[in-house]
């Protein structure tokens, strides 16, 4: 009996969501509007990251984008920055949405067209958000959209991991 | 040879609860569109509503007009 509720929590553990406190995944993807560009998780070292999993036919994903792309204005590129990954199955939808929210082009965005990463994340909801320490460590989880409030409390955390 | 079992089992079962049975939020682009939705032309709605009073002879049946059995 022992054997068997010790394998059990051995494949659950196996299939458990990334969680805070764990290392990213690791990921190489192309740029939304420069494929021949990749970018990877190793290449984001030394910075917080936010990585935001969205889509143009997800309302939440709309309603969002605009406040990341505020924060993105209000910070340095240096030691903090957004990574949008869009998981359109058209790239053109990504990119018309873009265009309209973030015409200045602050946030990197990515197109993850195999929806690798909310399936490595094994995301619950859509838009999922992971805020990565400088080491690659995920500091933070949000699932669904965040609001203005939210950001807030986003705002004083990216802060704290800034200064490690 | 039990533990072997046991372990592939679970892995089974596994992949059967989260990619055949249920439909995670990021496959939901096709679900997303209007056309999926249950009046996908807004304007139509109404007219289809008022139609289906007709037809089933139960105005408030729909709405929270009277009870729906029919008898005004």
């Amino acid at each position: 009996m022992k054997k068997i509720i010790l394998t059990a929590i051995i494949c659950l553990t196996l299939f458990a969501a990334p969680r805070e406190g764990d290392k990213q995944v690791a990921y190489t993807l192309p740029m939304l509007y420069n494929p021949a560009k990749v970018l990877s998780d190793s290449n984001t070292r030394g910075k917080v990251v936010l990585l935001n999993l969205w889509a143009s036919w997800c309302s939440g994903c709309q309603e969002e984008m605009p406040l990341f792309v505020s924060l993105q204005k209000r910070h340095n590129k240096k030691d903090f920055i957004v990574v949008a990954a869009s998981i359109d199955s058209v790239d053109e939808n990504a990119k018309e949405f873009l265009d309209r929210v973030d015409p200045d082009k602050d946030l990197i965005a990515l197109y993850d067209v195999k929806k690798s990463l909310p399936k490595a994340y094994r995301c619950p909801g859509l838009p999922s958000s992971f805020l990565i320490d400088k080491e690659g460590k995920i500091a933070a989880v949000y699932i669904g959209s965040l609001d203005k409030e939210m950001i807030k409390n986003l705002e004083k955390k990216i802060a704290e991991l800034e200064r490690k | 040879m039990k533990i072997l079992f046991l372990v592939l089992l679970l892995l089974f079962i596994t992949g059967c609860s989260e990619k055949l049975v249920r439909v995670m939020p990021y496959e939901k682009e096709f679900f997303a569109q209007d056309k999926m939705s249950l009046s996908p032309i807004a304007e139509r709605a109404e007219q289809e509503g008022h139609i289906f009073l007709i037809r089933e002879a139960s105005a408030g049946g729909e709405s929270s007009f009277q009870g729906g059995c029919g008898c005004r």
